[in-house]
């Protein structure tokens, strides 16, 4: 186990929470989208994370169990939300069926923004593991002087 | 054994081995916060490795003849305890790890893991005044 670790989980958050922000992003850009290349509405995404090793198999079967504990994240997926369409009457709207009424994507913003949020705070805890592991690998270094 | 290095240079090496270590484990978890259910590792070494010095605060072990066995501490001997929190503060199914108590932990162990660099540095360049004076 050496410093390096550290950094590989502080980058495997980061990048984990990158592609959260996308999705998160995404849902929000496309919150009045009534046709995708799927046809129909767009449907609300969000991620899946899971911990993952951070080695090779052979480098995992070399390590002791407490390094095989210590674990990244990654996003394994990216997970379509099935819940309904909101429908609103609009008859003037292209998409509008016969009664007048379209179908949207439900994609409440207060709760996009509020998982944003979340995103960002955890994106931040992990660059703040990294530059912590950075202070402290400098200060080794300083022994070396 | 007196020596060029005394024996608290292996402990300081150990301890400083641990804190890297659950720096490690702290980053873990904190890039983990989201996945759901994960659970807080941790890893605990203080308690064990002040009795392993035998300095425990239940009563300490003195020598009072040299020819007592020696207690000496073995850097060699010693490992951290990795803890598994069995119990995760579930908010929506996911939130399993707490964010103040590891950003507390990252940082004590970075001041912590500093100091002991600092005393180490200290250490050396004062073998190094007493080289460089001594040969005058």
């Amino acid at each position: 186990m050496d410093f390096m670790t550290a950094l590989e989980i502080g980058a495997s958050g980061l990048s984990a929470e990158r592609t959260h922000l996308n999705v998160i992003s995404m849902n929000l850009a496309n919150v009045n989208t009534t046709r995708t290349p799927e046809g129909g509405p767009y449907r609300r995404k969000s991620v899946v994370f899971q911990s993952t090793p951070l080695d090779s198999p052979f480098t995992k079967a070399m390590r002791s169990e407490l390094e095989r504990e210590v674990k990244g994240v990654k996003v394994s997926g990216v997970v379509t939300d099935q819940r309904p369409f909101k429908r609103v009457y609009d008859p003037g709207h292209p998409d509008a069926d016969g009664q007048g009424y379209v179908s949207l994507p439900d994609i409440n913003v207060v709760e996009e923004m509020a998982n944003m949020m979340t995103a960002l705070r955890t994106y931040e805890a992990n660059a703040a593991t990294i530059s912590s592991a950075k202070t402290m690998f400098n200060k080794a270094l300083e022994l070396g002087r | 054994m007196k020596s060029l290095f005394g024996s608290h240079i292996h402990l300081q090496g150990k301890v400083l081995d641990m804190r890297l270590e659950r720096q490690n484990v702290v980053a873990g978890n904190l890039a983990n916060i989201k996945t759901p259910g994960y659970k807080a590792r941790s890893l605990e070494f203080e308690e064990d490795l002040q009795r392993a010095l035998g300095l425990d605060a239940r009563g300490k072990m003195t020598r009072t003849s040299p020819d007592h066995l020696p207690a000496e501490f073995d850097a060699r001997k010693f490992s951290a305890d990795f803890i598994k929190d069995l119990k995760p503060r579930v908010v929506q199914g996911e939130d399993a790890v707490d964010l103040d108590k590891e950003m507390t932990t990252m940082a004590k162990n970075t001041l912590l893991y500093n100091t002991l660099i600092t005393t180490l540095q200290k250490n050396f360049e004062g073998l190094k005044t007493v080289i460089t004076e001594g040969g005058r």
